[in-house]
C-alpha cells in the first residue's frame, strides 16, 4: 500500500493535575488551543477529529463532540476511541492514517481524562467485576505485582532495584512543569512507603491524574510550508491483546513485543537509534519489561540496565524524560497523546532543563487495559524522528 | 445463616459430602486445547465440542496481598496466579492462608488445592461463594 509520510505539525497539552482546577471538556479545549497556536494554522484546515478518552468516565457520550462544537470545529469527520489508558495514543494513530492513507491533508488526535471527578475517583483501577479475575478482586496493582513477585523470583532483582526506577523518573520530573509531582525521592522513601500490592509500594504505582492533551499531523508538504521544525511520525503502530489461559510469561509483555516489531520495522530503525523513550510506566515493573521488551537489554536484565545507568540521561537510551506516569500521573486517555507532545518538543529540541541531547529518535508507548486471558487489551507505539 | 450467591455454577463444582471442591475446564474436542472457565466457542478452531474436566491441584506461579481492594472486597487480599501442568491452564484466584503468614506459607512453586468460599460481599451483606486456593494439605 502507498503510504503518504505524515508529519506532527502542532502540539499541546495542559498540566497534568492530581485535580484539574477545570472540567473535562475544558482540558480538552485548552489542549486544541494550544495546539493549533503551536501549528500556526486556523482550526478549520482541521480535516479529521479523534478524541481518546477513557470508557465514558466524563460521563457523557460523544465526548469529543461536546469538547470541539463550542470552539467552532465541527463539520468534519469525528470520532470518540477508547482503549483504556491507549485512548489518546490512538486518536493520534487516527489522525496519522487518515493522513497517510490520503483521506484528508491536516487531522488531529486528543485525548483527554479527568480521573479526579469521574466515578473511578478514590480507588485503585480494576478489571471489570464480570471478568472472573475482576470479580475475585485482582486490581491492575495487584496484575503488576505479581508480574513484580514473579520477576523477582527468576531474576538478579530486588524490590530496591524496583525502586530506581521511581527515583529516576521523579528526578527527570523535577525539571518537567507539566508534571503533576516533582520533588525528588529517594530508594528509602520509596521502600518505606505504604505497601499497595505486594512488592510495589505506592511510590511505584503511578497516581490517578487529570489532563488533556492535541496533537496535528500533516502531510510533509503542509508541514514544509508552515516552516516549523519538522518532525516525522516514522512508525503508528497499533495492536491488540490475544486471548490465552496458559502459562503465559508473566515477565515479559508479550503484546509490547509484537507492537515494538512492527514499529522497529515500519520506521526502518532499530533500538541503538533510539534516544529516549516514555513508555507506560504506570508501575515501576513496567519499566525493566519494556526495556526488554524494546530490545535495550535482554530478558531478565531489566534491574541491571537501570543500576548501571543504561536508561537515564548519559546512558544508552533515557526512558521516561518528562518523568513517566509515575511522576506526571497517569490520566489515563490523556497520557497516551501526552507522550506524544513530548516527544514532539524533545525533537525539536525545546525541552528545556529535561532536553535529552541530539534528540534523533523518539519512541512513545501506552498498553491498556485488564482484560482476562490478554496480556494487555491494546498496545499503541509511535516512533517520532527528526 | 447469611445469605449467600454461588458465582457461575458452572465455574466450579462442590462435591456433596467427602470430596474436595475442583475446577470444571474445558478440553477442546476440535484442537485439543484446554480452557478455563467455560467458553461458547474454542478462540483457537471455533469448535464448540467440549469434554468437563475437573482441576484438583496445581502449582503456585505468582501471587501478591493486595493492600488497596476493590469495593466489597477486604484488605489485605490475597491473590495468585495456579498452573495446572498437566491440563496447561492457569487461574487466578484469591487464596487463603493462616492470617499473617503469608510470607511463611506461600512460595512460588508450591502444590496448591482448590477450596471453596466467600470472595467478595455484594451491596445489602448478601455474600459471593467462588473458588479459591489454599496450600494442598
Ligand atoms: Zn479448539
Amino acid at each position: 500500500m502507498n503510504q503518504r509520510e505524515v508529519y506532527i505539525i502542532g502540539v499541546g497539552m495542559t498540566k497534568i493535575y492530581k485535580k484539574a482546577p477545570v472540567s473535562a471538556d475544558e482540558l480538552g479545549r485548552q489542549a486544541i488551543y494550544e495546539a493549533v497556536k503551536d501549528a500556526g494554522i486556523s482550526p478549520k484546515e482541521i480535516q479529521s477529529i479523534f478524541i481518546g478518552e477513557m470508557g465514558g468516565l466524563s460521563g457523557s457520550i460523544c465526548f469529543g463532540q461536546r469538547v470541539c462544537g463550542t470552539i467552532g470545529l465541527g463539520g468534519v469527520p469525528m470520532a470518540n476511541v477508547e482503549s483504556a489508558c491507549s485512548s489518546g495514543a490512538i486518536a493520534v494513530h487516527q489522525a496519522y492514517k487518515d493522513v497517510a492513507s490520503g483521506r484528508c491533508d491536516v487531522a488531529m488526535g486528543i485525548g483527554v481524562q479527568h480521573l479526579s471527578g469521574s466515578r473511578t475517583a478514590g480507588t485503585g483501577l480494576a478489571p471489570d467485576p464480570s471478568d472472573p479475575e475482576g470479580i475475585q478482586g485482582a486490581t491492575m496493582a495487584g496484575m503488576y505485582a505479581m508480574r513484580a513477585q514473579r520477576y523477582l523470583y527468576e531474576f538478579d532483582a530486588t524490590p530496591a532495584d524496583l525502586a530506581l526506577v521511581a527515583v529516576k523518573n521523579r528526578r527527570h520530573a523535577a525539571n518537567n512543569p507539566y508534571s503533576s509531582y516533582q520533588k525528588p525521592i529517594t530508594v528509602e522513601e520509596v521502600l518505606n512507603a505504604r505497601t499497595i500490592a505486594d512488592p510495589l509500594t505506592l511510590l511505584m504505582c503511578c497516581p490517578n491524574a487529570d489532563g488533556g492533551a492535541a496533537v496535528i499531523v500533516a502531510t510533509k508538504e503542509k508541514a514544509q510550508q508552515l516552516g516549523s521544525k519538522l518532525v516525522r511520525i516514522s512508525a503508528s503502530s497499533l495492536t491488540s491483546g490475544i486471548f490465552r489461559n496458559d502459562f503465559r510469561d508473566m515477565t515479559e509483555m508479550e503484546i509490547t513485543i509484537r507492537c515494538t516489531q512492527k514499529s522497529y520495522e515500519m520506521a526502518g530503525l532499530g533500538p541503538d537509534d533510539i534516544d529516549m523513550v516514555e513508555c507506560h510506566d504506570a508501575f515501576a515493573i513496567g519499566e525493566f519489561l519494556y526495556y526488554e521488551a524494546m530490545g535495550f537489554c535482554k530478558h531478565g536484565e531489566g534491574a541491571g540496565f537501570i543500576r548501571s545507568g543504561g536508561p537515564d540521561y548519559g546512558g544508552k537510551v533515557v526512558f521516561s524524560p518528562r518523568g513517566g506516569l509515575l511522576s506526571c500521573g497517569h490520566p489515563t486517555g490523556c497520557t497516551g497523546t501526552a507522550q506524544i507532545v513530548e516527544a514532539t518538543w524533545q525533537l525539536r529540541g525545546d525541552a528545556v532543563a529535561r532536553q535529552v541531547p541530539d534528540c534523533k529518535a523518539a519512541i512513545t508507548h501506552v498498553t491498556g487495559g485488564g482484560v482476562y486471558g490478554l496480556d494487555n487489551a491494546a498496545c499503541t507505539m509511535h516512533i517520532l524522528t527528526r | 445463616m447469611e445469605e449467600q450467591v454461588i458465582y457461575h455454577p458452572d465455574f466450579f463444582a462442590i462435591p456433596e459430602g467427602e470430596g474436595k471442591p475442583y475446577l470444571i475446564a474445558f478440553h477442546c474436542a476440535g484442537c485439543g486445547k484446554t480452557w478455563f472457565p467455560i467458553l461458547p466457542y474454542c478462540p483457537s478452531c471455533w469448535s464448540n465440542q467440549f469434554e468437563k474436566i475437573a482441576l484438583h491441584t496445581g502449582k503456585l506461579y505468582t501471587y501478591t496481598v493486595q493492600n488497596t481492594p476493590q469495593a466489597g472486597v477486604k484488605a489485605p487480599l490475597l491473590f495468585g496466579f495456579v498452573d495446572f501442568p498437566e491440563e496447561g491452564v492457569r487461574v487466578g484466584a484469591q487464596i487463603e492462608v493462616e492470617a499473617g503468614k503469608v510470607k511463611e506459607q506461600l512460595k512460588i512453586g508450591m502444590e496448591m488445592q482448590v477450596i471453596a468460599g466467600p470472595i467478595r460481599e455484594e451491596k445489602g451483606g448478601k455474600q459471593v461463594i467462588s473458588y479459591k486456593f489454599m496450600p494442598a494439605v
